[in-house]
C-alpha cells in the first residue's frame, strides 16, 4: 500500500468543481482502502471497527461538504492526502489514531443523560465549561 | 613635600591633561557646548511652534486668574499658576523632563540632580524640580549645557550602581536603566572598586539590594510622610551615606509595599515577587481590589494561569497612587487551598468529587423538600453584585426572604442610601478639618482611607477624636472614650470635644461597619445623628456624616437590598446557601441543617458544607464592586478559572434551572438588566454616586446606647478573608509585624 501511495504526484489543479468532486472520491476510496492496513499497523482492532473508522473520514470529507472553489478543494486535498501518508507511513503513534479518529472531538466523557434534552442551552453550555 | 616632587607631580599632572584623548562625550557638539548653545539660540527663531500637550493628558486648573504666570519652555509660551516649579512647568509644556529624587506625591528633596534644566540668565543649571517658576523665564530643556549636565549627573549615578541588571528584578521597569539609555553616556571613566552597601531586612515584603540604592531619598519622604512611619532614614555622610532603618528593625506600616513602586531603582524590590518573573513576560489586567471596602485600582499581572503580581493604578478619587500591603502581596492565597470540584460529603463525613449535573441535583432536590421559610442565603464578603442578585432571585422564587450578607448585620438599614456609604467621598475627606472617628480603627479597615486621613491631618492640622478600644494611630488624635456613652456626652455637648467639633468649618464624622453587629446600633446611629445636627455636619454644601464599611460586597448587598426577613433565621433554618460566606456565625445551625458552600477557597464555611459548588475568584471573574465611597467599578478576568469552577451567577442560574424555577437571565448583560431595575446605581461604573436623601430621614428610635465598650473589627488587618486566609505572605506578615 504504502509503495502505491510513495508514487503518488501532486497532481495538476482541477479545471472545474466536476473534476475536484471525482478527485476527492478517489481521496475518500483511497482512504477506505488503507484502513485495513491502518488497523494492522497501529492495532486498532480492539478499539474500533473499519466500518467506524470510514464514517470518522467521511466525516472529515463531509466538514467541507460546503466548499465550492476547487482551488480551495485541491488544497483540502492535498493536506487531507499529507494525513493519509503520515498515517500510513507510521509517522503518527497510536494514540495520536485513537484521539483524532476513534475518540473523536467529543472526548471520552459522554454523558449525556435523559434529562438534559430538555435542558436550556445556557446549562448545556453550563456543564461543559465555564467559557463559551 | 619638597618643591621638586610638587613641580614634578604639577608637570604629570598637566601632561595627563594634555595628553587625554579619551572623554565620555560621545557627542561632538557637547565637547563644546558654550558656543555650540550660542549656535543653536541664534539659529532658532521660534516662529510657527507645533502645539504641545501636557505629559500624560494632565488638565491644567488655574483657579485665580491673577495668580497666573507666563514662562516660556523651549521658546513655548505655557501659562501656570503661581507656585508651579520649573519642573511641573515643563511637563505642562509637554516636555517630560528626567528625575529621580522628584515625585509629585512627596515633599521635594533636589538630591538627585538629574532634572537639570538651563534657565536663561541664570549662570548654571538650576535643578528644575526645587526652582519655583518665575514670570517670564525662558526655560531650555534641550540645550547642549542641559544634555551635557545630565549626561555628567548619570556618569556620577552609574559610578558606584553594580551592573547586576541581568539579575535585577527592576529591569525593565528601572528608571535607572531607562533614563542612561535616553540620557547617558556610551563610555565610562570609571576603573576603581564600586562602593557595596550590607542589604537591610525590612521584613517580608521588601526585599533589599542596598549597593543599588542612589540615594533619591524617596522611600524615606515616603514613609514619614505617606506612611507615617518614621522607620526609615538616612545614614552617613558622602559616598558612605545609606538608607537604612537606624538600629535593626521591620518596616511596620501597611502600605510599606508601595516603596516597591516609588523606588527609582532595583533597591527596594517584592520579596514574594524576587526572580519570579520579568515584566516584559507579563500580561496587565485593570481589576478592582476586594480585600476591602475601598476598591483600590489595581493592575493584575499575570502569567499564563497564574497571578504574579498586583500593583496599584492611578484613580485621585480612591486610592491615589498607593496600595496596602494586603492588596499587594495577598495574591498567593490564589493558589492555596483551592475548591476545584463539586464535591459531596458521604455519609463517613468525607468529601466526594462528583459531576456538576449530580451535584446540582441533589442541592435542587434537597432544596424543595424544605419549608421556604427555612431556606437561608448568606452572601459571602467577596461576592459581586451580580451572584448576590441571582441570589436574591433565586431564593425569592423559592418563596423565601432571608438572605444577607456577612458584615451588615441582621437588621441592616437598607432603605437610606446615605446610612451606610461614605457621604463625604474619599477625596472628600481632604477638606475636612475636624474628624470624629466612632467605632472604627482606619488603618486596619481600610489602609486607604487612613492615609487621606493622614494626608488631610498633616495638611490642615486637622482634629481628630476617637471613640473605640485603643488603637494604632499614625496621626495625632484625640482618644475620647471607648464605649458609646461617649458620644452622648458629646451630643449634649458637655465633653471637650464637641467644642473642636462645634469650631470646624467642615467636621467629618466617621463611624464604623462593626457598630452593625452591636444589639444597640439604632442608638448609637441616633446618637451619631444628634451630634450631626447639633455641629452642622449635614449641610446642603457638605456632608460630613460618614459609615466606613469593611468588606466589598457590602455597599453592594445593601443597594440590592438582601436583607433577612427575621434576625432569628440562622436559628431556624433547615437549608443555608453559603455563597462564598465564611466569617458567618454558623454555632446555632441546627445539626441537621443542609448547608451548601458554593466559593473558591476551602476556608470556614466548607468545614460545616454538605455541598461544595467551586466558584472563580475575583481575579477570574468579571463582576460589579461598589466601594465604601458608593463607586461602582467592575473586576476583569486575568487569568483562567480554577479545575471545574464557574462564574458565581453562573452556578446560582444553572441551580435554578435544575431546580426548576429558571431566572430569566442567561448572560451577564441580561442579569445587569435585570440589577438596573433594582439599583441603577451600580451601573454607573466608576462614577461616585451620591445619596439622594440625607439620613435625617431616619425614624426616632427610642433604644438606649449600651455602656458595652466598642469592640476591634478587624483582628488582623492581614487575614481578613477567605484569600488573605489561605496567603502564605499573609500569615508571615501576620505573625512578623502584627502589633
Amino acid at each position: 500500500m504504502s509503495q502505491i501511495l510513495k508514487r503518488l504526484k501532486v497532481p495538476p489543479n482541477s479545471a472545474s468543481l466536476e473534476e475536484a468532486r471525482t478527485r476527492t472520491f478517489e481521496f475518500f476510496r483511497m482512504c477506505c482502502r488503507s484502513i485495513p492496513h491502518v488497523m494492522e499497523i497501529y492495532n486498532l482492532h480492539d478499539v474500533v471497527t473499519p466500518s467506524q473508522l470510514r464514517s470518522a473520514a467521511a466525516a472529515e470529507v463531509r466538514k467541507n461538504a460546503n466548499i465550492t472553489n476547487p482551488k480551495v478543494i485541491d488544497m483540502l486535498l492535498f493536506k487531507g492526502m499529507e494525513e493519509l501518508m503520515n498515517i500510513v507511513n507510521q509517522s503518527k503513534q497510536r494514540h495520536h489514531i485513537v484521539g483524532q479518529y476513534v475518540v473523536g472531538n467529543q472526548g471520552l466523557v459522554q454523558d449525556v443523560s435523559a434529562k438534559d434534552r430538555d435542558a436550556s442551552n445556557f446549562l448545556k453550555k453550563f456543564y461543559s465549561s465555564n467559557y463559551s | 613635600m619638597g618643591l621638586g616632587l610638587l613641580a614634578s607631580r604639577a608637570l604629570r599632572s598637566s601632561r595627563i591633561i594634555r595628553n587625554s584623548t579619551r572623554t565620555i562625550v560621545s557627542t561632538p557638539e557637547l565637547k563644546n557646548a558654550d558656543a555650540a548653545a550660542a549656535a543653536a539660540a541664534a539659529a532658532d527663531a521660534p516662529s510657527d511652534l507645533p502645539k504641545r500637550n501636557p505629559v500624560g493628558g494632565a488638565r491644567v486648573h488655574l483657579p485665580n486668574p491673577d495668580d497666573v504666570i507666563e514662562v516660556f519652555v523651549d521658546g513655548y509660551p505655557v501659562k501656570i499658576p503661581k507656585g508651579m516649579t520649573v519642573l511641573q512647568a515643563c511637563e505642562i509644556a509637554g516636555v517630560d523632563i528626567p528625575r529621580f529624587c522628584y515625585h509629585s506625591r512627596l515633599s521635594i528633596a533636589g538630591n538627585c540632580r538629574m532634572c537639570l534644566v538651563e534657565v536663561e540668565k541664570s549662570p548654571k543649571p538650576v535643578a528644575s524640580c526645587a526652582m519655583p517658576a518665575l514670570p517670564g523665564m525662558k526655560i531650555k530643556t534641550d540645550t547642549p549645557i542641559a544634555k551635557k549636565a545630565r549626561e555628567g549627573v548619570m556618569e556620577f549615578l552609574l559610578m558606584n550602581h553594580p551592573l547586576d541588571c541581568p539579575i535585577c528584578d527592576q529591569g525593565g521597569e528601572c528608571d535607572l536603566q531607562d533614563q542612561s539609555m535616553a540620557f547617558g553616556s556610551d563610555r565610562g571613566r570609571f576603573t576603581e572598586m564600586k562602593r557595596s552597601v550590607v542589604d537591610k531586612n525590612l521584613g517580608p515584603l521588601v526585599k533589599t539590594v542596598m549597593t543599588r540604592c542612589i540615594q533619591c531619598t524617596r522611600c524615606v519622604r515616603f514613609a514619614s510622610e505617606v506612611a507615617g512611619v518614621e522607620d526609615l532614614g538616612m545614614l552617613g555622610r558622602g559616598s558612605g551615606e545609606e538608607i537604612g532603618t537606624y538600629v535593626e528593625k521591620l518596616m511596620t506600616s501597611e502600605l510599606s509595599g508601595n516603596v516597591i513602586d516609588i523606588c527609582p531603582v532595583g533597591a527596594l524590590t517584592s520579596k514574594p515577587f524576587a526572580f519570579k518573573a520579568r515584566n516584559w513576560e507579563l500580561k496587565g489586567t485593570e481589576s478592582i481590589d476586594v480585600t476591602d471596602a475601598v476598591g483600590s485600582n489595581i493592575r493584575i499581572d499575570s502569567r499564563g494561569p497564574e497571578v504574579m503580581r498586583v500593583v496599584p493604578r492611578l484613580n485621585e478619587d480612591i486610592n491615589e497612587e498607593w496600595i496596602s500591603d494586603k492588596t499587594r502581596f495577598f495574591y498567593d492565597g490564589l493558589k492555596r487551598q483551592r475548591l476545584n470540584d463539586p464535591m459531596i460529603r458521604g455519609a463517613d463525613g468525607r468529601f466526594q468529587a462528583v459531576s456538576w449535573r449530580d451535584a446540582l441535583a441533589i442541592v435542587a432536590e434537597v432544596m424543595h423538600q424544605i419549608k421556604p421559610e427555612e431556606i437561608v442565603g448568606v452572601a459571602g464578603k467577596l461576592s459581586d453584585a451580580e451572584s448576590m442578585m441571582a441570589l436574591k432571585d433565586l431564593l425569592n422564587k423559592m418563596g423565601s426572604n432571608n438572605i444577607f450578607c456577612e458584615g451588615n448585620g441582621m437588621s441592616p438599614n437598607a432603605d437610606l442610601r446615605s446610612g451606610y456609604i461614605m457621604n463625604t467621598s474619599i477625596s472628600g475627606l481632604e477638606k475636612a478639618d475636624a474628624f470624629l472617628l466612632v467605632g472604627t480603627q482606619p488603618r486596619v479597615e481600610a489602609a486607604m482611607v487612613n492615609a487621606r486621613i493622614r494626608k488631610t491631618v498633616k495638611a490642615t492640622n486637622a482634629k481628630v477624636g476617637y471613640v473605640g478600644p485603643a488603637a494604632d494611630f499614625n496621626y495625632d488624635h484625640e482618644h475620647l472614650g471607648t464605649d458609646p456613652q461617649t458620644l452622648v456626652e458629646i451630643a449634649k455637648g458637655s465633653h471637650p470635644f464637641s467644642s473642636a467639633l462645634k469650631n470646624a468649618k467642615n467636621p467629618v464624622i466617621i463611624v464604623g461597619a462593626g457598630v452593625f453587629d452591636r444589639d444597640d446600633k439604632d442608638a448609637v446611629f441616633a446618637a451619631v445623628d444628634t451630634i450631626a445636627k447639633n455641629n452642622n455636619v449635614v449641610r446642603p454644601d457638605w456632608n460630613g456624616l460618614n459609615v466606613l464599611l469593611l468588606n466589598a460586597a457590602q455597599a453592594a448587598a445593601l443597594d440590592l437590598g438582601l436583607v433577612p426577613e427575621s434576625d432569628k433565621c440562622i436559628e431556624s433554618a433547615k437549608f443555608v446557601y453559603l455563597m462564598g460566606a465564611d466569617d458567618v456565625n454558623l454555632d446555632k445551625l441546627p445539626d441537621d441543617a443542609f448547608v451548601v458552600y458554593q466559593g473558591h477557597h476551602g476556608d470556614r464555611g466548607v468545614y460545616r458544607a454538605n455541598v461544595i459548588l467551586p466558584a472563580s475568584a475575583f481575579t477570574e471573574k468579571e463582576g460589579i464592586y461598589e466601594n465604601t465611597e458608593g463607586c461602582a467599578q467592575i473586576t476583569m478576568p486575568a487569568v483562567p478559572t480554577v479545575g471545574d469552577a464557574r462564574d458565581d451567577w453562573k452556578i446560582v442560574r444553572a441551580l435554578s434551572e435544575v431546580a426548576g424555577v429558571a431566572l430569566p437571565y442567561d448572560s451577564l448583560g441580561a442579569i445587569r438588566s435585570r440589577i438596573k431595575t433594582v439599583a441603577p446605581n451600580l451601573l454607573e461604573v466608576d462614577e461616585r454616586q451620591p445619596a439622594t436623601f440625607s439620613t435625617s430621614l431616619r425614624p426616632e428610635v427610642s433604644q438606649k446606647v449600651s455602656a458595652t465598650p466598642f469592640t476591634p473589627a478587624v483582628e488582623n488587618f492581614y487575614m481578613t478573608d477567605a484569600i488573605t486566609r489561605a496567603s502564605k505572605i499573609m500569615a508571615q506578615c501576620s505573625a512578623l509585624l502584627k502589633k
